[in-house]
């Protein structure tokens, strides 16, 4: 038998389904997690959409979270026709300002130009020997749209879909991440379930 | 007479403040409409500063306060409810009990409760509370600090032999080093 679902009847059942089967643990968070335990007066800065489940999850563990969800003023910025360079002054935090930065998958929703902008800016907000955690999708990326990686119990991560955000996706290759993140060092890398790529990067 | 009339003056201002009705401080300029602002919801037990309505100076209060309209300045509800409507405009200091944002706020909150952001909620500032919830959507820069309840176990806060912080990261770079331990 046929049936029938609206269109946004089939984006929820949709989303539905993706937010059920993309989980995974998340080695990435945990070693920057571990990185900021001996850090009393820890100050991380999120950039990824707003999550409250993240939210919580850090102000447990750190003293100080800075929440600015660069997505969404992209989202907007674009949505606008604006030049990308109108999202960085968001980012007037004074240097050195942080012992952890979560870009997610940030780098590869940008341009070239755009990627350097952030690098630079994630690079001066960080504290010599902070950390830095990048994600690269690769070949999922365009299938799951823009997702807020929710973490959870023992870094479990599920990816909860952002509707309300629509961002392009560049599909970069691992080493081309790697290589536009400099001055930051590629500390560690993982492979994780779906080819999801996490790279834990740290400022000299 | 007059003095009758006296004691009824006194005893009209006494109840209105027994109420817990907000005093504004007179030298605060109040903008008012003509036209009642419409607003839904419960009144009792709650003042509602309706969207016409422009404050700009301090408020203190003794019950829940609502916001549609436009309010710069500090605002103090200890015990109680802060509600900035989603038509609401705030430039504020905040001191209240539990705080909902779901229009747009700048300024620092300090709850004794719970803070909760919806996703029409545009605020820019710093929260410290002892709980917060977030709507995905909502259009957030904020520093946020959540109470903690005090360990009951006493960990000692420096270990000298306790490896510096960064030790895992200065790990030699590998690529794609481990697999998901989940799998």
């Amino acid at each position: 038998m046929t049936t029938f679902a609206s269109s946004s009847d089939r984006r929820r059942q949709d989303s539905d389904h993706r937010f059920k089967t993309v989980d995974y643990t998340s080695n990435a968070l945990q070693l920057f997690m571990d990185g900021l335990d001996g850090r009393p007066s820890a100050q991380v800065l999120d950039l990824g959409p707003v999550c409250q489940e993240n939210i919580r999850f850090l102000a447990r563990r750190v003293k100080r979270v800075y929440v600015c969800d660069m997505f969404i003023r992209l989202d907007r910025c674009l949505g606008k026709g604006d030049s990308v360079d109108r999202i960085w002054p968001e980012l007037d935090y004074p240097p050195k300002s942080f012992d952890g930065i979560l870009i997610w998958e940030l780098a590869d929703r940008l341009e070239d130009g755009g990627v350097r902008s952030l690098v630079d800016r994630c690079h001066a907000l960080l504290k010599p020997g902070g950390m830095a955690v990048v994600l690269v999708l690769g070949e999922q990326a365009a299938r799951l749209g823009v997702n807020s990686f929710v973490l959870g119990q023992n870094f479990g991560v599920r990816l909860r879909p952002q509707p309300h955000l629509n961002l392009p996706i560049r599909g970069r290759q691992n080493r081309d991440i790697l290589a536009m993140m400099t001055p930051l060092k590629p500390a560690k890398s993982f492979i994780c379930r779906l080819g999801f790529m996490e790279f834990l990067f740290t400022r000299d | 007479m007059k003095e009758q009339h006296s004691n009824l003056m006194k005893k009209s201002i006494l109840n209105f403040f027994k109420k817990g009705v907000p005093m504004l401080k007179k030298d605060k300029k109040v903008d008012m409409d003509n036209k009642p602002s419409i607003i839904k919801g419960p009144v009792e037990g709650r003042t509602i500063i309706g969207e016409k309505i422009s404050i700009d100076g301090a408020i203190r209060g003794r019950e829940d306060l609502f916001i549609e309209g436009s309010v710069k300045g500090k605002i103090e509800v200890e015990a109680h409810h802060l509600t900035v409507g989603t038509r609401g405009q705030v430039e504020a200091e905040i001191q209240a009990a539990n705080v909902t944002i779901s229009g747009r706020l700048v300024g620092n909150i300090n709850a004794t409760g719970r803070v909760k952001i919806t996703k029409e909620a545009d605020f820019n500032g710093e929260i410290k509370s002892k709980s917060i919830s977030v709507e995905d959507g909502a259009y957030l820069k904020a520093v946020i600090e959540l109470t903690r309840k005090p360990d009951k176990k006493t960990v000692p806060v420096v270990k000298p032999e306790e490896k510096p912080a960064s030790e895992p990261v200065k790990e030699s770079f590998t690529m794609a080093g481990k697999s998901d331990k989940g799998n």
